[in-house]
């Protein structure tokens, strides 16, 4: 079947709101013939723009204004023309019939009843809206953004910008995923900065520290394995046996959130032997000497393994290797700071590196991430408050935003009085799935005067909202993505036109612009022009031009770049901290209520009523709640599954398939189990996702608990998501 | 037959990620539910230790394929190089196939009333390319390779592994290189 584009677009037009509109049969080819056709093909440069280590190049192939498939961009040297499971069902979620078609409002909030409705009108009800609340309180401070990781293109951060330009809001502030670690590495380096992933090929020992890369970071195995082919040993410690851990020479199954009391005894036994490069860390760091009398006058091998349940010989065995086969690589991973300890527990491990002077080295580091490809203008998002504009008065006299924890953003949104928020307006974000503690989310959106989303799919957010705004995927923008992981940044070029009526979030924003400004002259400052390719021109300055060795963004379109940087990062020594070298006493960590010290912090104990942790990592088959609900993902995975060690299992009466209820406290949910050695009699695992009519959200038992650090970095401390105790029944 | 192509899987680099089985879909924009190569898990308690072990698995193009000889309208043809190719045309959908393979490869496709499987991707083949799983595969798991003695004298290349039907019955071409499993410091 040959449909141009103009065809599909009529078809599409005339067909009316919520019936499956697009056919995958447009893209089905011949069953027995691969490229029956390759007529007009075209190909486009684009990368994904999840939230993911790998932000992988792609090559999309589009045919009369259809994208057909999509490849790898063999021109990218970290993910090399190959893609994830994921990026391989793209043209499952730009074509899917649950695509979000148009602005949409439900009346009343909650119950389903969707009418279409034209943009215009959409506009007009948001810009209504925010000028009465504006009038009603003398600010626009009632209206609340939260924004996150959907999309990390740069030019949404125009998203922030449309709030910017309308006056001083309450934003959300934080990150969910990642800030006790980011906190330790600032403490410790002056900022996070991971050696260069490729260079993981030159490491003669690799340890992976509850990082689970054959689900999060594929594209980095094939350094890993290259590194094991040359000889390198792979240790994974994870409580968890993930798909990662089962291809480790040595896998540790330590006791969750104890990651640092390894690391100490370790260093202890480091130091007994005297492995230390006392040249490097002496040199480098300040407090070096301090901290190893603490590990002289407080830690043994004895309280080390009675921590972890580690035992000697092993702790032993790990650092010796890891102290003597240079250079040594360690991968931190995300879930293993997400404790009440887990900034520490980083920073220990950070401490462990420079005492062995694997910091600054090829093959070594303790790798954890990087912003160092990020330095782009934020164009989108920089743009003046309307004269006259009333804001919060921060803590330090300056007006302005007035921020409220990401992290606890159910009670921070509620705790607001002055003026009370009364409207969210949410991008790439949704919190009805995502945040901690489902419930709260639930009452505090239902008291809400107004809610505005921008989406893709009606996701439980959506579901909570009175407008739903249609969001462009990436195929139908321009943009450009860098990564927090490998160094490679690349242009995301329009393959296709946006499908139905999809806006961009500047495109949005210019949109309300306008609207507002019609309303009432100056209200609003976001410029009404510019086309999605002159929005992502803006995005380039020299320093990006020189870090990629390029004199235009468009020299872009012929591959993506990897930025001129030493392989290891603070190979020349100069750290970002007060003192200018590694802190290992870290003066900012004490001022900010913490250690100085990288020393022991106890990890969260299970209440006696709620004996079992439940951990909630990231899935395979998609991304946060990205993914899973596609009609490809929701066949090679049909539903949630919780992992239940067989001995724990036997003391509840539960088998494989039946249903178990988890339960704490704050809620509960009901999942299928599955019996497996994987995990270890204390921990129950299910993985975090949103699944295509399905109300399986893991957030329900789970407390929106401070992580110890990320306030330093990222304005607010993360959020210990795998200190998550509950009981467990057969439903 | 000059020669039988077939797939080389290695249990000890996959990690089950699944991406061959998408990377299928997206080369051939098949419907939702047929799944011309499918990863599977293998059972913890076929091994020592307890970890996530997997192997994949698409039309197997045996070299007597019960598919072929049962069908009834010859929708079946093995060609010169082994791949055995099903004719969607010609096919009636009666599911003949299903029934006779052991591996189940065969797809029924609710929509189109037809059976589909995997062509081993001859076109891409004819042209000097790999398959699209195997182009797809990270860890360099899957492999396309020529079924004969001299692989089958390699050491560590199996017939078959726990959980399938012998390979007696319709001599498959897929070899497979078992699970490795390494030193596990467990807690229970």
């Amino acid at each position: 079947m040959k449909l141009s584009r103009r065809q599909f677009i009529g078809g599409t037009a005339a067909a009316a709101a919520g019936a499956a509109l697009f056919n995958f049969n447009l893209l089905t080819k011949s069953v027995t013939a691969a490229d029956d056709s390759l007529e007009d093909l075209k190909t486009f440069r684009n990368v994904c723009p999840r939230n993911c280590y790998d932000t992988c190049g792609q090559i999309s192939y589009v045919q009369n204004g259809i994208l057909k498939k999509v490849e790898g961009d063999p021109k990218h040297g970290y993910t090399n023309g190959k893609l994830c499971l994921k990026g391989y069902t793209y043209t499952r979620r730009v074509y899917s019939p649950d695509r979000v078609k148009y602005p949409m409002k439900q009346t009343p909030r909650g119950s389903g009843n969707w009418t279409r409705i034209s943009w215009d009108e959409a506009m007009d009800t948001i810009a209504k809206k925010i000028l009465e609340l504006k009038s009603r309180y003398g600010s626009t401070l009632p209206i609340c953004f939260n924004k996150y990781s959907g999309n990390f293109g740069i030019v949404h951060y125009g998203a922030e910008g449309t709030m910017s330009s309308i006056g001083y809001t309450t934003r959300a502030l934080g990150t969910p995923c990642w800030p006790a670690g980011i906190d330790a590495q600032t403490y410790d380096f002056g900022t996070l900065y991971s050696n260069d992933p490729e260079d993981m090929v030159n490491a003669k020992y690799l340890i992976l520290w509850g990082q689970n890369a054959a689900w999060t970071a594929i594209h980095s195995l094939p350094f890993i394995n290259k590194a094991r082919e040359r000889g390198a040993k792979l240790v994974v410690i994870d409580p968890v046996l993930t798909s990662t851990a089962s291809k480790a020479d040595l896998y540790i199954q330590i006791n969750s959130s104890t990651d640092g009391a390894l690391a100490l005894g370790m260093a202890r036994y480091i130091l007994d032997n005297n492995w230390v490069d006392w040249d490097y860390a002496r040199n480098n760091s300040v407090g070096f000497d301090e901290w190893v009398d603490y590990l002289k006058t407080n830690i043994t091998l004895d309280w080390a393994s009675e921590k972890t349940g580690v035992p000697q010989d092993i702790i032993r065995e790990i650092a010796r290797e890891y102290a003597t086969t240079k250079p040594a690589s360690m991968w931190v991973g995300y879930g293993m700071q997400r404790h009440i300890n887990g900034g520490q527990n980083v920073r220990i491990i950070d401490a462990l590196g420079v005492m062995t002077g694997n910091v600054g080295k090829s093959g070594g580091g303790v790798n954890y991430g990087h912003l160092e490809t990020w330095g782009f203008n934020y164009n989108a998002m920089t743009n003046p408050a309307p004269k006259d504009s009333k804001g919060f008065i921060g803590p330090d006299g300056k007006e302005g935003d007035r921020n409220i924890n990401m992290n606890n953003f159910a009670h921070d949104v509620m705790a607001q009085n002055d003026p009370p928020v009364k409207m969210l307006w949410l991008a790439c974000r949704n919190p009805g799935s995502q945040d901690p503690d489902t419930n709260a989310i639930e009452k505090m959106f239902a008291a809400m005067e107004f809610v505005v989303t921008v989406d893709s799919f009606f996701n439980k957010t959506v579901q909570m909202s009175d407008i739903i705004l249609p969001a462009t995927t990436h195929f139908e923008d321009w943009d450009v993505m860098a990564s927090y992981w490998h160094y490679w940044i690349g242009i995301n070029q329009r393959a296709i036109d946006p499908m139905y009526e999809s806006k961009s979030d500047v495109e949005i924003a210019m949109l309300l612009s306008e609207k507002m400004n019609a309303l009432e002259s100056g209200s609003c400052t976001f410029p009404t022009s510019g086309t999605p390719e002159e929005w992502v021109a803006k995005e380039f300055n020299p320093g990006i031009h020189s870090l990629l060795g390029i004199s235009d963004y468009q020299e872009l379109i012929e591959g993506p770049r990897k930025a001129k940087m030493t392989p290891a990062s603070w190979a020349d020594g100069k750290f970002r901290t007060p003192s200018k070298k590694i802190e290992i006493h870290s003066n900012l960590a004490e001022k900010n209520g913490l250690p100085a010290l990288p020393v022991w912090v106890e990890d969260m104990k299970a209440p006696e009523k709620y004996p079992i942790r439940f951990f909630t990592p990231h899935p395979q088959h998609g991304l946060h709640s990205q993914f899973q609900n596609l009609d490809w993902m929701m066949t090679a995975n049909p539903e949630p599954k919780v992992e239940i060690h067989p001995v724990l299992a036997a003391k509840y009466g539960i088998s494989e398939g039946d249903k178990v209820k988890i339960y704490n406290d704050l809620g509960s949910i009901i999942i299928k189990a599955h019996l497996t050695r994987t995990t270890s009699p204390e921990v129950i695992v299910s993985y975090e996702a949103w699944y295509k009519d399905s109300n399986f959200n893991v957030n329900y038992t789970l407390k929106a608990t401070p992580s110890d650090m990320g306030k330093q970095a990222t304005g607010n401390d993360g959020v210990a998501f795998h200190d998550n105790f509950v009981m467990i029944e057969k439903a | 037959m000059t020669k039988q192509l077939g797939f080389l899987h290695n249990s000890e680099k996959c990690v089950g990620c699944q991406g061959c089985e998408m990377a299928c879909k997206n080369e051939y924009q098949t419907d939702a539910t047929p799944r011309w190569r499918q990863v599977f898990q293998l059972r913890e308690e076929d091994y020592s230790l307890p970890t996530r072990m997997f192997f994949s698995m698409a039309c197997n193009h045996c070299a007597n394929p019960e598919c072929l000889r049962v069908c009834p309208v010859k929708a079946y043809t093995k060609r010169e190089d082994g791949i055995v190719v099903h004719d969607h045309d010609r096919c009636i959908g009666c599911r003949l196939c299903l029934m006779a393979c052991p591996y189940d490869r065969p797809q029924f496709n609710l929509d189109k009333k037809k059976v589909e499987k995997c062509n081993l991707c001859y076109q891409r083949i004819d042209k000097g390319e790999k398959p699209a799983c195997v182009a797809a595969c990270i860890p360099e798991a899957l492999q396309l390779v020529e079924i004969n003695d001299a692989l089958d004298q390699k050491m560590g290349v199996l017939k078959t592994i726990p959980g399938l039907p012998g390979p007696d019955i319709t001599h498959p071409a897929i070899r497979f290189i078992g699970p490795k499993q390494g030193k596990q410091i467990r807690r229970d």
